[in-house]
Formats: structure tokens, sequence, C-alpha cells
């Protein structure tokens, strides 16, 4: 192998640890709240709303401008698929981490 | 290591190589099992982590799921009838918090008439189209190693399933820097995240490695995408680039464009792609009939589509690609009758320098989801 390819690769694999470590720290307080992690992310948008409602509202908008991209509104499935077909579509659709927090949300009310 | 290794590139024969172009080093059964089982072995390291991680609740704990698009699409290109059934399952098997195995294959028949025959034959091609591990690592990375759809544009890795596609005919230049069969096998790291209030930027970036298994073919090249999204105004922008390390080592590059303006239900898409043996781009609209006043229950579930596209050939041929300059115009229509369950119809002209054709499509298409554990019913 030559050495530049020594240098991309420790450059990859250097941004993919920083990454990793920066996002560590948010990706456990995402856990750690199972779930009600969104509303403050979505408290700003509407503060006549209540915090369920406020979410509610705000994965509605993140499904419709998210999802809609691509294809039509699909029906709800039930929660433990919605949590595998969200996490699929995280990875083919690079949702973010707090769209996808949102959608799973709303789409398992 | 003596399982396939080809010096040069251009194949004559299987196992036939033409010493006139550069080295390709290519990955032989064995090799993809080395990688295969590496890649196996880190997911086991891992995976025994799993146990320190933060568990979800059992209700929304993710289980897996086999999903996917079927459909039965009839062509007629310039007055051949083509049948096309096809069934393409989706397997999503998530472990833990972090990990989800995700892979679909392909099966579909391409059923024409033989030369004085009344009788419709062809043969069953199947295909995975991609089998990968992928890793969560943080809110903004994702690991993804295996064979995985080249995030080449936007068309094959969102826009293919037939169930999705607005208009069912390829666009002309998909093939431009997505592989010999729109896959890469090798790793790829992805992900999204805020980059300012209104903005989130996504990216993907990739390695394939060479390889002539069967089912599991793909060129060694390197390359990358990333895109803005504007959620208010729901506009994505985005630009793809790829570099090839084998053959003519060319270099491919294209730009995408999507928008969903918020007040109408319309779709604006459109992409652009250029490599050496060829450029083109498409521009797609679509708009859903749900704003109409009259016959609104009918007309609510139908959506009417228009595409125009266009390919300039390079200084190369290329099997996959038009061999002349060629436009094309399309207008489809689609009906919704259900959630997934779709009627699609759609009239196209080509127009070339060697001949103008029209090609027509109709067929249905259907989206399915099944839970494969407990917990899955309503």
């Amino acid at each position: 192998m030559k050495p530049k390819w020594f240098i991309v690769i420790g450059l990859w694999l250097a941004m993919a640890l920083a990454t990793w470590a920066a996002g560590q720290e948010r990706l456990n307080g995402h856990h750690s709240t199972s779930g009600s992690n969104a509303a403050p992310a979505a408290s700003s948008s509407r503060p006549g709303l209540r915090g369920d409602a406020r979410t509610r509202l705000e994965g509605q908008k993140r499904f419709e401008a998210n999802c809609g991209r691509c294809h039509m509104s699909p029906r709800k499935f039930p929660p433990r698929m919605m949590a595998t077909i969200i996490r699929h579509m995280r990875v083919r659709a690079t949702l973010t981490d707090e769209d996808m927090h949102l959608i799973l949300e709303f789409m398992t009310e | 290591m003596s399982a396939h290794y080809c010096n040069y590139r251009v194949e004559a024969l299987p196992g036939q190589c033409i010493e006139t172009v550069r080295p390709v080093r290519s990955i032989g059964l064995r090799r993809l099992c080395r990688l295969l089982a590496a890649t196996v072995s880190l997911a086991l390291v891992c995976l025994s982590g799993l146990a320190a991680q933060t568990q979800e609740s059992n209700s929304t704990k993710p289980i897996p799921v086999l999903t996917g698009g079927s459909g039965f699409i009839t062509t007629f290109d310039g007055g051949d009838a083509h049948l096309g059934p096809i069934v393409a399952p989706v397997l999503l098997v998530p472990f833990g918090d972090r990990w989800l195995v995700e892979s679909r294959a392909t099966f579909e028949t391409d059923l024409a008439r033989l030369p004085g025959s009344d009788a419709f034959r062809g043969k069953v091609a199947k295909e995975i189209d991609y089998l990968q591990l992928n890793y969560i690592a943080s809110p903004f990375l994702t690991i993804t190693a295996g064979r995985f759809l080249t995030p080449f544009g936007t068309f094959n890795e969102r826009l293919y399933p037939v169930w999705i596609r607005n208009l069912q005919a390829d666009p002309l230049i998909l093939p431009i820097g997505i592989g010999p069969s729109n896959a890469g096998t090798g790793g790829m790291v992805r992900g999204g995240f805020p980059v300012g209030p209104e903005v989130t930027l996504n990216y993907a970036a990739y390695f394939s490695a060479a390889s002539t298994v069967d089912r599991f073919n793909s060129d060694r090249f390197a390359g990358g995408r990333f895109g803005f999204f504007l959620p208010r105004v729901r506009l994505e922008m985005g630009a793809s680039f790829q570099h090839l390390l084998q053959g003519e080592r060319s270099n491919a590059f294209g730009f995408h464009f999507v928008w969903q303006p918020p007040p109408v239900p319309v779709d604006v898409r459109a992409e652009y792609a250029r490599f050496s043996r060829g450029s083109g781009y498409w521009i797609e609209s679509a708009y859903r009939l749900a704003q109409s006043r009259v016959w609104r229950n009918a007309l609510r579930h139908t959506q009417v589509v228009g595409r125009v596209q266009q390919f300039f050939v390079g200084a190369q041929a290329d099997d996959s690609l038009p061999a002349v300059n060629t436009t094309q115009v399309e207008g489809g229509l689609n009906y919704y009758f259900l959630d997934g369950l779709r009627a699609t119809a759609s009239y196209g002209r080509q127009f070339t320098a060697v001949e103008n054709k029209n090609v027509w499509t109709v067929g249905i298409t259907y989206r399915f989801a099944f839970p494969l554990g407990p917990g899955g019913g309503k």
C-alpha cells in the first residue's frame, strides 16, 4: 500500500473518531431520556402548546419535510416495527438524530 | 490469494486479459470471504459491548422487519411489448441501540416475445442490491460495511424502488457513477446533522473494492456526496463526486436538486451527471391533485408527472448508456388506491439521430411491510 493511502485512511479514522467522540455524550443523553428527548428541540416553535402536542406537531413537520421528499406518506406501523423502519431511514435518507427521534415520536403516538 | 487476480482490466473472455490498460486489483471469493469475516469479527467485538449501552423500553424496542416493493410493469418500447414482474424484498435486522443489518434482493423478469412466437419468455434475474451492516456511532456518523448502493446523486439510493419512483423508466443518466451493479463493496461513512437553525447537512463518503464475485460484482472506486437541506422551504441541493481507481481512472461528478414548495403538493427533482463517457440531466415534476375542487374524491388520489431528460455521448462508448445523443420527454399518471398500492401509466417520446420512438408503460406497484418478531402487531 502506498504511503498516501495511509495518510488518507489515517485522516478518515481521525475524523471518524473525533465525530464519534463529539456525538457520544449527545447520543447517551437521547437514550437516557427514552424518547422524550425531542421535546426541548420542539418547544421553541409554538409556545402556546403543551410539550406532547409540540413534539407531535414538530414530528409531523419533520415527517412531511423529510419522508415526503421521496415518497408518499405511509400509514403508521406498530411501534416496534416503526423503530426498525426509522433506523433504516436514518441510514438510507441520512436523517439527523433529532429528526429521527421526532418522527419516531410522531409515528408511534 | 490466487483465486482471481487479474492484472489488466479489459477481459476478452473470463480469465483472459488484454495487456493494454492500467493494472487493476480485483478481489476474488477468498478475499471477499476474508473481508466479510473481518466485518463479522468487528461486529461481534462491538456487539459484546452492547450490554453496556442503554436499552430502549420493550414497547419501542425494534424488531426485524421484512418490507419492500413489488410490481408488474408492462412496457411498450418502440412497439415491442415487455412484461416485467418484479419483487424486491428488504430485510431489516436491528441489534441493540445502534446496529442494523439491511439487505435488499431483487427478482425480476423481462418477458418478451421471441421472433415467430406469440408466447412471452424470459429468465428470472436475481440480484442482491445491498447487504450492509450499519453502526450508528454518533448522532453525526453512521459507519457502513458490506455491499451498499452507491450514493451518487439521489435516484439510485432513494428513488429506485418501483413503489417510490414516479415514472417507471430509469433516467438515462442513472448508470453514471454507480458502478456495474448499482452498488459498491467496501465501507462507507455517512450521516446528517444541523449546521444552522434552518439548514441540515447530509453526507456520505465511501470506498469500494473491485469484485468479480457473482452477484457481488463492483468496481474499485472512491467518492462522496453531500447535500444541504432547508426544511422550512423543503429544498435540498447537493453534489456527488467519484474517482474510478481502475481502468481509465476517470472522475465523475453530479448535482442534485429537490424542492417541494410547502403550499402546493408539487415535487420538483433534477439531477445532472457527467463523466468521460457521457453527460446528461433529468428534470421531473409531479403534482398531486389534492387541491382540486372538482371530482375531489377521485382526483386527490391522482398524481400527474412530467419529465424531460437529455443524454450526450462522451468520448468513449458505454454499454449501459445510450449509444447516441438522446432526448426524452415523458408524461405519466399515478393513482393511489390504498397506502402502498398504486396504478401507474406513462407515455414518453424518445428522440435520437438514429430513430424516434414511443415508450409506453402501464402497471401496478405495491409496498409491503411485515414484522418478523413478537410485538409487531397492532
